[in-house]
């Protein structure tokens, strides 16, 4: 007998694979640990509470430090982990924002935590544009060209007069008391990094996100399949500019200077991609676990054995040891063997 | 005119040292499809060796040559045997070698670093600050032997692909991984011959980096993108290609520093990677359009 697929059954078929998809969905959904990131959030938000009983400075600057890698590390993710092309040159898109709204900041006295959002854009703009170009070749050839990006980034702004070349500028300090000083950056970057997780997340689990995890799979037959690769990769450029941007924006008033050799260094753009890699590529909770693990080790090296060679040292041993040994990263491995706490499935 | 031929035969010796650095990239990328981003740094590390010999016994640079090749050739195997031999059955080889060299930099950097401080260096055997008058022309010294050394280096190294059975089977090698390994190829002891042979053409081209630039450890972050821009438009795995991208690179590099400024010299070359990349991935020697 044979199967008449009329359209009728077509459409059948589609609305009970559809219907399947969303038992599963709420499935995942049922199984969430949704309140986990909801409750750290409260916590993170109450902390400053804490500055009414002593100086708590150092904690909240650490907190604002991960904040900062968080969405840094989740929106190179972006690019590096949703559709697989690793840039080294993100401390481009750090300078940006950050040069963009310190400057704002230092002409017009507005602050950067209001200028941010267009900070993240121009970044974007930029990426954008860039993305053009170089997302035309893949694998090393991109990962290449994102150092060039970056040597050329830095020898414009290290001779650019308007924004104080290698001297960088100095912004001027907010007025509050010591005590609650950075209390508005904190809070931004805690927004920031909130936004860019949240970001990462429903741009995972969009059409968008299907298509860029499909070109890090196979981008001819992403492609030969239906999908605007280039304009994917493009705009997957564009969007992680912007998260980075953004951060680079606060940071730079939070840190009271702007200079090159601390925003156009590589390891800047290392410590992203050690992150991303060794929390987990391509997870949306892989970033945020590497942020926190990152800084952490880092404070311990400093902490320790102060030298700043000897952190280089730490950070490209941790970054050799977790490739070569787990190359998924944190949540990824566990998540292979079915070990991930549901707490940290953020997926 | 006696400016521009002055311009040209200081590009020129330069360029020498630079395809010295660059070839051993090459012939990595070529046999094992491995972009060593740790290259520059481990020339650095020759170029300490080279240093301390000379601080300490005063040998010259050029004799200690083949000494600080071989000390890296050495550290090469070492680094092949315990990093890049596991990664060759790793599905994203390429992308994974490029991080782990990349960590492998930064390990190099912080060790030496710590070691080392990072005080800029310069070894000065009598002959570094000197030079040649011929007329109006003034031709230094030691940039001078450095070319000649490097370009007698690597035409050796010409030699012994072109010819030797070794040659063969790296070249075999570098065409067809599969097919050398069904004539018969050791393709993985081939693959640690030629990160030897690699790092130690690091080595040697420390030595000679050793005189002619100051060095310190984290000065391998501005090599990096100049040594690729050489080798990505010599063609990736093509010696050939990196000597003539490096003596044209250095010469165009040498003109746009004298005429528009020092600091834009650089840019040539990171301007050039950029521009090559995207509109000759394979570069002017290379064929393989695997790279793009």
């Amino acid at each position: 007998m044979a199967v008449t697929l009329d359209q009728s059954s077509a459409s059948a078929v589609v609305e009970a694979r559809r219907a399947h998809n969303e038992k599963l969905a709420r499935k995942a959904d049922q199984t969430r640990a949704t309140w986990f990131p909801l409750a750290v959030m409260a916590i993170l938000i109450a902390l400053p509470l804490l500055q009414f009983t002593g100086n708590y400075n150092y904690l909240l600057h650490m907190v604002l430090f991960t904040a900062s890698h968080v969405a840094m590390a989740s929106g190179w993710n972006i690019l590096g982990g949703f559709a697989g092309y690793i840039s080294l040159g993100h401390s481009v898109f750090f300078a940006i924002g950050g040069y963009f709204s310190g400057m704002i900041l230092a002409r017009y006295g507005i602050s950067t935590i209001v200028t941010a959002p267009l900070a993240g854009l121009l970044a974007a703009v930029v990426g954008y544009l860039i993305g053009m170009v170089t997302l035309k070749v893949r694998g090393p050839s991109f990962i290449i060209s994102s150092i060039a990006l970056l040597m050329i980034a830095r020898i414009l702004f290290d001779n650019w007069e308007l924004i104080g070349g290698a001297n960088g500028v100095t912004l001027p300090v907010n007025d509050l008391p010591v005590q609650w000083a950075k209390i508005p950056y904190y809070y931004a970057m805690l927004a920031i990094a909130a936004f860019t997780v949240w970001a990462s997340y429903k741009i995972k689990h969009s059409k968008f996100g299907l298509g860029l995890r499909a070109i890090s799979k196979d981008e001819i037959k992403a492609e030969s399949a239906g999908i605007d690769t280039r304009f994917y990769k493009v705009m997957a450029f564009a969007l992680s500019a912007f998260f980075v941007g953004m951060a680079g924006a606060v940071w730079g008033e939070y840190l009271t200077y702007l200079r090159p050799n601390i925003f156009l260094v590589i390891l800047v753009s290392a410590n992203l991609v050690l992150m991303s890699i060794l929390g987990g590529k391509g997870t949306v909770a892989g970033p945020v676990i590497g942020a926190i693990l990152i800084v952490a080790l880092n404070e311990l090296f400093v902490a320790t054995m102060g030298a700043s060679e000897i952190n280089i040292l730490g950070t490209g041993m941790v970054m050799a040891a977790g490739l070569m040994f787990f190359p998924l990263g944190l949540v990824g491995t566990l998540a292979r063997k079915g070990k991930l706490p549901r707490v940290l499935n953020w997926d | 005119m006696a400016d521009i031929l002055q311009i040209l035969i200081l590009g020129l010796a330069l360029g020498g040292v630079i395809a010295l650095m660059g070839s051993g990239l090459s012939l990595v990328f070529g046999v094992m499809r491995i972009v060593n981003l740790a290259h520059p740094s481990l020339i650095i590390g020759g170029a300490y060796v080279t240093y301390w010999a000379f601080k300490m016994t005063g040998v010259d640079p050029i004799v200690m040559l083949p000494v600080a090749s071989l000390i890296m050739a050495a550290i090469g195997v070492l680094l092949y045997r315990l990093m890049f031999e596991r990664e060759t059955k790793s599905a994203k080889y390429s992308e994974m070698t490029v991080l782990l060299t990349f960590a492998l930099a930064m390990m190099v950097e912080g060790l030496l670093g710590g070691l080392f401080t990072n005080t800029q260096r310069v070894v000065s055997p009598d002959y570094a600050t000197d030079a040649f008058f011929i007329g109006d022309l003034f031709i230094p010294k030691g940039q001078l032997y450095a070319g000649i050394v490097s370009l007698v280096i690597i035409t050796a190294l010409s030699l012994f692909l072109k010819y030797s059975r070794l040659g063969y089977a790296i070249r075999a090698t570098t065409q067809n991984r599969e097919a050398a390994e069904l004539l018969g190829v050791n393709v993985n002891f081939i693959c640690i011959l030629a990160f030897a042979i690699g790092i130690g053409l690091a080595g040697a081209a420390g030595s000679l980096v050793s005189f002619v630039f100051s060095f310190f450890p984290a000065k391998h972050w501005e090599w990096i993108a100049m040594l690729m821009s050489v080798v990505v438009l010599g063609g990736m795995g093509s010696i050939l290609g990196t000597v003539v991208a490096a003596l044209l690179l250095s010469v165009i590099a040498a003109f746009v520093g004298t005429w528009i400024g020092a600091t834009w010299s650089t840019l040539t070359f990171f301007l050039a990677l950029f521009l090559i990349l995207l509109v000759r991935p394979q570069g002017l020697f290379g064929e393989k359009p695997e790279m793009a």
